[in-house]
């Protein structure tokens, strides 16, 4: 096995984009009008990455602590930024419950993951809790979007059965317990699926990565096995908290259903 | 039938009382300065044209909408010192169009007393549950059927048996008989009647050609305004 990686030029990466223009021919052959989508997310993701790639070369020789957290506080504010521009909610307020959500659960599970499960030194190692940070903003994000998703578009489908509930004297946790679970189980289920999968019908990006970084592959698994386990427990934690702060702001202090078409004259 | 609710006389004290009631809906309709008082045991028909606001004076009364001026009283206290649970266990409300339950008919017509506000209560055994689908023309459907088979005038039926087996002071029906044939029709309107006379108040929203048969009071409700007929 070759020590080390081959490194990746300019022109090698621009090769590389060319693969990007299948898409775009796609796009214009069938009028799928994705190629300012598409251009737009081409040049963000190059502009991002290498962002990133330069704060990580600065932070890995500053050595700051609270550098690292500003920078991890950057990253779980974009997430929370992106969750509010996928779910579609017009009469309940998600926003903040959703950075309450993002915080607590991503910045629990990732010092575990870097103190007491790698035991890096310190334990804000850059090195360690940017990249794990990152995998668990990254997929809690999607999970929490999930979730909230399909809690509000339950509460809409199913508005008359909550009133229906809410009206034999149920209080709104009751009224709601079915969506909640419901809610819940869309949001964990990709995570629990990932782990059905991996290493048969798909290699992650972290373990692949560290292989092509010339990493011992045993010791690269066991690093991705953290890290599955790791995103099981950060969507799970995500999307329950979310989904208990957001529960109660669908309802009025008279226990009425806030979102939603109402009906009846 | 001990229909009251213990420690709830039905005295002088109307049962239901509107005052200077008003309230609006997104697009501008809604009702305003509305006021009657329904003694307890009265049968009081709503009518009046299509998004009159004949729903809204039920919405209202269980709390599923606010008043935005004017105040509501359930037994002499104001609908808003109650908290909502409590208040919706003393007045009921039967949507046009109840949903059922995933379950078994037993599991739906249990289904009040499974939550936290009656968890004191003991529920109805099924000899209980029986009679009342006797009562309401049910008398084929067995308690352990899915209620997902039921049809829409049989779901309609159970519906009416959940919201008035946990006995409330007071119930507001919505249409409830919009969507069924003329036999089912009569019979509903015939139980809601039958209810009344037991001591129940009862509040329908109903379709203009209906007369019911027992001493009622009627609420015309036009534009907004409502008149005591």
């Amino acid at each position: 096995m070759n020590e080390g990686f081959i490194p990746i030029s300019w022109v090698q990466l621009l090769i590389a984009l060319s693969l990007v223009s299948v898409s775009g021919f796609l796009s214009i052959y069938y009028k799928l009008k994705l190629e300012k989508d598409l251009a737009i997310g081409v040049v963000r993701s190059f502009a991002q990455l290498l962002t990133m790639g330069y704060l990580l070369k600065i932070l890995f020789g500053l050595n700051s602590a609270v550098l690292v957290m500003a920078l991890y506080m950057v990253m779980t504010l974009f997430s929370v930024n992106i969750i509010h521009g996928r779910v579609k909610e017009k009469n309940v307020s998600y926003l903040m419950p959703t950075g309450l959500a993002v915080m607590f659960s991503y910045s629990l599970v990732t010092i575990l993951v870097t103190k007491v499960v790698i035991g890096a030194q310190p334990w804000w190692d850059p090195q360690y809790f940017i990249p794990i940070g990152g995998m668990i903003a990254g997929n809690s994000m999607n999970s929490l979007a999930l979730s909230l998703e399909r809690f509000f578009s339950e509460l809409k489908v199913r508005r008359d059965e909550v009133e229906m509930l809410l009206c034999h004297g149920a209080n709104y946790k009751e009224a709601t317990a079915e969506i909640f679970r419901d809610a819940l189980h869309a949001g964990m289920i990709p995570a629990i699926n990932s782990l059905m999968g991996v290493g048969l019908v798909f290699l992650p990006g972290m373990m692949t990565g560290q292989i092509l970084a010339g990493a011992d592959p045993e010791e690269a698994v066991r690093y991705q096995i953290v890290v599955m386990f790791m995103l099981v427990a950060s969507t799970a934690l995500s999307s329950i908290v979310v989904l208990l702060l957001v529960r109660k702001r669908c309802f009025s202090g008279a226990m009425t259903l806030l979102t939603g078409k109402k009906r009846g004259l | 039938m001990n229909i009251p609710l213990q420690g709830e006389s039905a005295g002088e004290t109307p049962v239901l009382e509107f005052k200077n009631v008003s309230f609006s809906w997104p697009g501008g309709k809604g009702l305003s300065d509305v006021s009657f008082a329904v003694p307890s045991g009265q049968f009081v028909l709503i009518s009046g044209p299509s998004g009159a606001g004949k729903s809204t004076i039920l919405r209202l009364s269980v709390r599923l909408e606010e008043a935005s001026q004017g105040e509501i009283f359930l037994s002499g206290k104001s609908v808003q010192s109650y908290y909502p649970p409590e208040l919706r266990i003393r007045i009921g409300f039967v949507q046009q169009t109840p949903p059922v339950l995933p379950g078994s008919v037993r599991d739906n017509l249990l289904m009040p007393f499974t939550l936290n506000v009656r968890k004191r209560e003991t529920p109805p055994s099924d000899e209980v549950l029986l009679q009342w689908l006797e009562r309401l023309g049910l008398a084929d459907v067995k308690l352990d059927s899915d209620a997902s088979d039921l049809s829409v005038g049989q779901r309609q039926r159970l519906c009416l048996i959940r919201s008035v087996l946990p006995k409330p002071l007071a119930i507001c029906f919505d249409e409830p008989t919009s969507s069924l044939d003329l036999e089912s029709r009569e019979r509903v309107e015939e139980i809601a009647e039958e209810l009344a006379t037991e001591g129940m108040t009862v509040l329908m929203v109903n379709h203009t050609s209906y007369h019911p048969c027992c001493p009622h009071m009627h609420l015309t409700v036009s534009e907004g305004k409502v008149e005591v007929v």
